[in-house]
């Protein structure tokens, strides 16, 4: 029974008549289509975050999204409703469906800690571009409203890296006796800090990826020629 | 708040092979009224043969556990004037029912007793020592008062088959595995027998616990990483054979 249960069951909940999923499925096809079609890697030293390093990183931070214990709560509740709520199952509607949880293709959600290690990598780059947008110029330091827009989705972006539960766990949380170790201590107190930003975990992984796409929405309009851009000073190094 | 509630309480009794059917009493409400204290009038003004089970009424002793407006709460903890003029009250529906609000949890037993007991390490100094800083994580799950909230409200047990051990027993085999003194990993028993896979950190049991335990931030995922450990990550498989050795 149990067995039958863990066979793969993505191409049944592709069949059900899920309008949260296809939606999805809808806005991911446009944005793949607004990236890909009219690309805005760069304009006037703002350097798009979807762009940065490079668009070909962008398959492995959706996977690092897709695979975050956030996401993977929002989208098993939301998108393939097991369950819907946590109320009681008055209409059947989930104990109805077939259920492997993550014993099947959701399985692969254990390879997240992989996908960290790639985000992390990657995380450097924000702050480089938001160097470079107060840079741009030659021989000018220039500071405007963009430059903040990139620093706030630098810092968000890297609260929601470090909060996350599979560094939690390589950075102390696999450690049952820290009076043990040398430096316990220290280890303890990492452990401790890293708890309390993996407290807002949900809420830095959903604000990150919306001013990611804030950014990019914001780029495209000063390439529209929206007047939304602001100098705050602008001086000669 | 009205001076008066519906109580809708659904009643059975298998025993004598009653169908569960909806009953509704009206009960004069009191400030600071919790469901209980509802129950307890009926039982004791309109029908002394409604069945609950209770024992502190102070939230310490997770007996009077039941679907209060469809979501698994306990009934000293719920205040009347929450719940709106009509409340609904059935019982667990991850159980069997014994009669009316009375359900017979005794499968936890059996479930605990699958999961490996704690075995300390071998050659201990006697008396046992622990360390303030080892205990603060496994201390939480000390508070559990086993009402089975987060068994009922869990998914995986109320409407699928699995072998998934439930939201309480993950607290258990966590406050297990992270103490200090013992000596035995859990994660292949979790991974294999304990159905472990199959809970999607949906997080239904975190928010109805009455006690506040992070049962899914700081039990099961915890665990489940763990689990990725020994099972899913090749730089974590050799680490764990290397020690093994």
């Amino acid at each position: 029974m149990i067995e039958n249960r863990r066979r793969l069951n993505v191409l049944s909940e592709l069949l059900e008549p899920n309008w949260r999923f296809w939606s999805l499925v809808l806005i991911l096809l446009l944005s793949a289509g607004a990236l890909f079609l009219y690309p805005v890697s760069e304009y006037q030293g703002y350097v798009d975050p979807f762009y940065s390093p490079t668009v070909l990183v962008l398959p492995f931070i959706a996977l690092f999204r897709l695979s975050c214990y956030a996401y993977r709560k929002d989208y098993h509740r939301h998108v393939f409703k097991h369950p819907m709520a946590c109320l009681n199952d008055e209409r059947m509607d989930s104990s109805k469906r077939k259920y492997t949880g993550e014993t099947g293709f959701f399985a692969l959600n254990n390879f997240h800690r992989y996908f960290f290690y790639i985000g992390l990598a990657i995380l450097p780059f924000f702050y480089y571009d938001f160097y470079t947008s107060m840079v741009y110029q030659s021989g000018f330091f220039i500071f405007r409203l963009g430059s903040i827009l990139l620093l706030v989705n630098a810092l968000l972006l890297t609260f929601w890296t470090i909060s996350c539960h599979a560094f939690r766990h390589l950075i102390g949380g696999s450690v049952d006796c820290y009076s043990c170790l040398s430096h316990g201590k220290g280890v303890k107190k990492l452990f401790n800090g890293q708890s309390f930003l993996n407290l807002y975990h949900e809420q830095f992984a959903f604000v990150s990826l919306l001013v990611v796409v804030a950014v990019d929405l914001y780029i495209r309009a000063l390439i529209a020629g929206w007047p939304v851009d602001f100098t705050f000073f602008k001086i000669a190094i | 708040m009205s001076d008066k509630v519906t109580i809708s309480i659904k009643r059975s009794d298998p025993s004598k092979g009653e169908a569960p059917h909806f009953v509704d009493y009206e009960v004069p409400t009191q400030e600071g009224m919790v469901v209980l204290d509802a129950v307890h009038y009926i039982e004791n003004n309109i029908d002394p043969t409604l069945s609950v089970r209770w024992n502190c009424k102070a939230a310490r002793c997770g007996s009077c556990s039941a679907e209060v407006n469809g979501l698994p709460r306990l009934m000293c903890k719920t205040r009347v004037d929450k719940m709106g003029d009509k409340i609904s009250i059935e019982p667990m529906r991850a159980y069997p029912v014994v009669k009316d609000l009375v359900t017979d949890v005794s499968h936890n037993w059996e479930i605990a007793k699958r999961i490996p007991p704690f075995t300390p390490k071998p050659n201990l100094p006697k008396p046992w020592k622990i360390a303030a800083i080892d205990i603060t994580r496994s201390k939480e799950f000390r508070t559990c008062i086993e009402c089975f909230l987060c068994q009922d409200v869990c998914h995986v047990i109320r409407e699928h088959q699995s072998n998934y051990l439930g939201p309480k027993h993950m607290v258990k085999v966590a406050a297990l595995d992270m103490h200090p003194l013992d000596s035995i990993d859990r994660a292949g028993f979790l991974h294999v027998e304990g159905g472990v896979g199959f809970c999607n950190i949906t997080k239904c049991c975190q928010n109805v616990c009455p006690e506040g335990i992070h049962i899914t931030d700081n039990a099961i995922i915890p665990e489940k990483e763990r689990v990725v450990n020994e099972f899913y990550d090749p730089i974590g498989i050799l680490i764990h054979r290397r020690k093994k050795k």
